[in-house]
């Protein structure tokens, strides 16, 4: 691949630029992978294909909180950013029913709320 | 649907928690017949502790802390209502956390380099490649003030103006990742959450001190670190931000891996280089330092993670920003690794100068369990115990010092009454004297001696004048060891004695132990008034040790006892005593 310079550098963050899409991230860090993130990931991933979800499910890294892996994040237009922990196969389904499609949060699992972004 | 939604948290410590606060809101909401247009939500965790019944308002954006149940009403017809503030109810949380190194973990894709890119990813590499004089990056770290985060907290800026100052054709530079202090993993955090800020650091690094070639230092025990180093790699490759010509520029840099075989004296400097070459991982005398004479005798500038997670942000907002946070002598942020008996462990960066307070207590969410704090260890194996009259020391290289303890690589670790600080002591002078590779005396034999002194304290064998023993063995490896590894490894035992001195003068006159930890000066006894003659015990220990009948009651015969501890386990009446 070409060597790339500043512009490009500025391109290619233009087309990451956030698009306004909703997301679901899963903390993937070993903290995570340890306390069942990857479980987690997968079964977000078939569950949103079966459901026919317009929503992405993406990875990230350690958030810090690693007493209530595994995390969750969710990001849905007209809600507010909250992250789910301790987050099992069953609170998958309750986030995928609940938060992404009848719009309403999903009660004793939110360990922390987002503020800016 | 637009409801408005209402953020419950009533887990708190001070709540009455008898009652269900969040019920009679909802309740409440009912009677105004508001339940189809408010959510009212219970939530685990929010950052907030110690501060009664709390309450959010996103679409306001404010809380309210220690409400009572009698403002519910006041809550629905203001605030509800018609968006009124009641002040009085009114809370401000600070920030108390501050992400500089963390910046990215958490919220990019760690193997999409495109992610990190778009969060002004190798910006500071671009503009610095490009705009920058090599001197002008050292102008900006002396600015900065960031120091070594690794333990010792050696000025960045001079290690890497002395590298580059002397004179020779090839010059190395390392990232060394080979985290070892038990219970401390900030650097698996960020390279396993943000491997490209750590490349990036890397990069810089070689461009400002002149090398061509770098290597990451990772130990083999982190396998998803080292695999999100090498998608790093060569995704950084594949967008000529490593390789030849990087930027168009001059600058040529390449980076290799090489992994540790999971010795913890490896971390020291000489020994890293000796085991990069290929050689048995032991340390050298210093001087020449590595600034001179490092890998393959050129000179070599070494860094640690979180100190090259800290490159890029000085130079993209100025070592002045970098500056401004922090205390005097030590500046910007540091990330720890808070476990032990504190409710929410986990990583926290926060700025240099927070008290150890305010980081167990409003960020770690207090104490496991009921019992109260009694020391906090910093700096791992080469730390020492901070008790809890100290809380209030603000956290900076020096303070933690002059307690008798380090920074260190940032392991925090939280104990409480529970916790024998003999026992604490053994464990870490244990574990170095494992990882002691025993090139030179002090460190071989004193630590062995050590330890040997603190088993027969911790199995009742103890004398007093062991206590001086321990002190002049110690000062003997503080001023004689060879390498870090030695010179610190009494540091557990110094600092231990230093605080809590009278707890090792009851292991060793009274043959107590106040935490019940050590099981040699343990006694298990049957409370007769509340055993119910069940015979669980009886059947349950292993050694036969307790004897008797139904009518005489039931005795544990201390001869036989191997304070296995498994009675007191099995008592359903608690009517075994520990003592």
């Amino acid at each position: 691949m070409a060597k790339l310079t500043k512009n490009d550098l500025e391109k290619i963050k233009a087309k990451r630029q956030d698009d306004g899409r909703d997301w679901i991230k899963v903390g993937m860090s070993t903290c995570g992978i340890a306390a069942g993130a990857d479980k987690v990931y997968e079964t977000f991933v078939e569950e949103v294909k079966k459901m026919k979800l317009d929503i992405l499910v993406k990875k990230c890294g350690c958030q810090g909180m690693c007493y209530s892996e595994p995390l969750v994040e969710v990001r849905v237009k007209g809600m507010p950013e909250v992250i789910y922990g301790k987050v099992d196969k069953e609170g998958v389904m309750k986030i995928l029913d609940k938060h992404v499609c009848a719009k309403t949060l999903v009660k004793d699992a939110i360990y922390e709320l987002r503020t800016k972004r | 649907m637009d409801a408005q939604i209402v953020f419950i948290k009533d887990t708190n410590g001070k709540i009455d928690l008898t009652k269900d606060f969040c019920a009679a809101f909802l309740n409440l909401l009912r009677e105004n017949a508001l339940e189809d247009k408010v959510q009212a939500v219970r939530i685990a965790d929010m950052g907030i502790y110690d501060q009664g019944l709390v309450m959010k308002f996103p679409r306001e954006n404010i809380i309210y802390a220690n409400v009572q149940e009698k403002d519910f009403k006041e809550i629905i017809d203001k605030t509800i209502k018609s968006g009124q503030i009641i002040e009085e109810l009114l809370f401000k949380p600070e920030p108390k956390q501050l992400r500089i190194v963390l910046r990215n973990c958490g919220e990019i894709d760690p193997e999409s380099i495109d992610e990190y890119i778009a969060v002004d990813g190798y910006l500071a590499l671009a503009k610095a490649v490009n705009e920058y004089k090599p001197e002008q990056v050292i102008e900006e770290l002396k600015k900065s003030g960031l120091r070594g985060r690794g333990g010792a907290g050696f000025p960045t800026w001079l290690k890497w103006k002395l590298t580059r100052e002397t004179p020779e054709a090839q010059k190395y530079v390392i990232c060394n990742a080979d985290e070892g202090d038990p219970g401390a993993y900030m650097d698996r955090g960020v390279l396993e959450g943000d491997p490209h800020s750590v490349v990036e650091g890397l990069i810089l690094s070689g461009y400002t001190i002149g090398a061509s070639k770098g290597y990451f230092y990772v130990r083999a025990e982190y396998p998803l670190a080292v695999e999100r180093v090498e998608k790093a790699l060569k995704q950084a490759y594949d967008y000529g931000f490593l390789g030849k010509n990087i930027f168009g520029s001059s600058f040529n840099f390449d980076i290799d891996i090489r992994l540790g075989a999971g010795a913890f004296v490896c971390g020291e400097e000489t020994a890293l280089i000796a085991s990069i070459e290929g050689r048995r991982g032991t340390p050298r005398p210093r001087p020449p330092y590595p600034s001179v004479k490092g890998l393959w005798n050129k000179p070599t500038a070494i860094n640690n993670v979180e100190t090259l997670a800290n490159i890029p942000p000085i130079i993209l907002k100025g070592g002045a920003w970098y500056a401004t946070i922090g205390t005097e002598k030590s500046k910007g942020t540091k990330v720890f690794a808070l476990t032990g008996k504190v409710k929410n462990s986990g990583l926290v960066e926060v700025p240099m100068g927070i008290t150890l307070r305010e980081i167990v207590f409003d960020i770690g969410g207090g104490m496991l369990s009921e019992k109260p704090i009694k020391a906090i260890q910093t700096g791992g194996p080469s730390g020492g115990v901070i008790p809890k009259e100290y809380l209030d020391t603000p956290v900076d290289y020096e303070n933690l010092q002059k307690l008798g303890s380090i920074m260190g690589s940032g392991g925090m670790i939280v104990m409480d009454e529970d916790d024998c600080m003999v026992d604490i002591a053994k464990f870490y002078l244990g574990f170095c004297v494992d990882e002691s590779c025993g090139k030179c005396v002090p460190c071989r034999l004193g630590g062995y001696q050590m330890l040997s002194i603190l088993n027969k304290i911790t199995e009742s064998q103890g004398k007093v004048e062991d206590i001086d023993k321990l002190k002049r063995i110690a000062l003997a490896m503080q001023k004689a060891s060879l390498c870090a590894l030695g010179q610190t490894a009494a540091n557990p035992v110094v600092s231990t004695l230093k605080y809590f001195e009278e707890e090792y003068r009851d292991h060793i006159i009274n043959k107590k132990c106040r935490s019940h930890k050590c099981k040699h000066l343990l006694n298990y006894n049957v409370i007769q008034d509340k055993c119910k003659r069940c015979r669980v015990c009886v059947v349950h220990c292993p050694v036969n040790a307790i004897n008797g009948d139904k009518d005489k009651g039931y005795f544990v015969d201390p001869k036989i006892c191997v304070r296995c501890g498994k009675c007191f386990e099995v008592c359903k009446f608690n009517a075994i005593a520990k003592e």
